[in-house]
């Protein structure tokens, strides 16, 4: 089980690393899904795993091309945690068979917010020899 | 880069109404955040991946994780063995992406997440 636990991770690490997104996205679900967890349990883990920075060694390479801005940055990070706050005392009093049926609802929205991003002309890399 | 006219108190309003989505769906946030900064402040792609990836180097789903480890919902031991895996693939992952084409791999993805969200939503709801 702990091995099958740390190769979750490792593929939900490559996503997040292919795709360029946080991972609660995906790890919601796995854990729901792949490991039988409950709704509640499964985002309370969430979070608290991605407690520590996991994005920092994507985040040097953004920041040497000066594609950071800090000011902004720091008012996202303020709106976030006490944002969170309000949110998850709002979740934890819905029954955990919504808020797995939420979840799927907000995967649907985010999976159409997702798609046009991938359709704006963009140069893609070709592997080289 | 920085955009300096860029409205502070705009960005706090918006971050906190997506962030109290990230904590109701227990989530870290920077899926969302890339389109809000992209959509509603206008700002370039690469600049919105790395600020969102600045935002969240400090802990900023702690609130929101201290209400459900209140609520007893947290899984240690799977959420620490979770962790290594997370961060290692993540450099195998942004190296990866450099070899294969970004447009397919985020309609793959967006039509798995699609279906799996559709799936979610009527197991729950629709017996």
């Amino acid at each position: 089980m702990w091995v099958g636990v740390i190769l979750l991770g490792l593929g939900v690490g490559i996503l997040v690393g292919l795709m360029g997104i946080g991972g609660g996205v995906v790890l919601v679900p796995a854990l729901v899904h792949l490991v039988g967890m409950d709704q509640h349990l499964a985002q309370g883990t969430t979070l608290f795993l991605l407690l520590p920075p996991l994005g920092l060694g994507a985040l040097i390479v953004y920041w040497k091309k000066g594609n950071v801005d800090l000011r902004a940055g720091l008012t996202c990070a303020a709106g976030f945690l006490f944002g969170g706050y309000f949110g998850s005392l709002v979740a934890l009093r819905v029954s955990s068979n919504d808020l797995h049926g939420m979840f799927g609802v907000f995967l649907m929205f985010f999976a159409l917010l997702l798609w046009p991003k991938g359709r704006q002309p963009q140069a893609t890399r070709k592997a080289n020899g | 880069m920085a955009d300096p006219r860029a409205p502070l108190w705009g960005v706090f309003a918006v971050t906190t109404g997506v962030g109290a989505l990230a904590g109701f769906f227990g989530i870290g946030g920077g899926a969302l955040l890339v389109p809000v900064l992209v959509l509603v402040f206008s700002f370039e792609q690469h600049l919105a991946q790395g600020t969102s990836l600045f935002a969240l180097v400090p802990p900023v789903g702690l609130l929101a994780f201290l209400n459900y480890w209140h609520a007893g919902e947290v899984d240690w031991k799977v959420g620490l063995l979770l962790m290594p895996g997370v961060f290692l693939g993540g450099i195998l992952g942004s190296r990866w992406a450099q070899w294969l084409s970004a447009r397919h791999m985020r309609h793959v993805f967006a039509a798995l997440l699609f279906i799996l969200g559709a799936w979610q939503a009527l197991s729950s709801w629709v017996h």
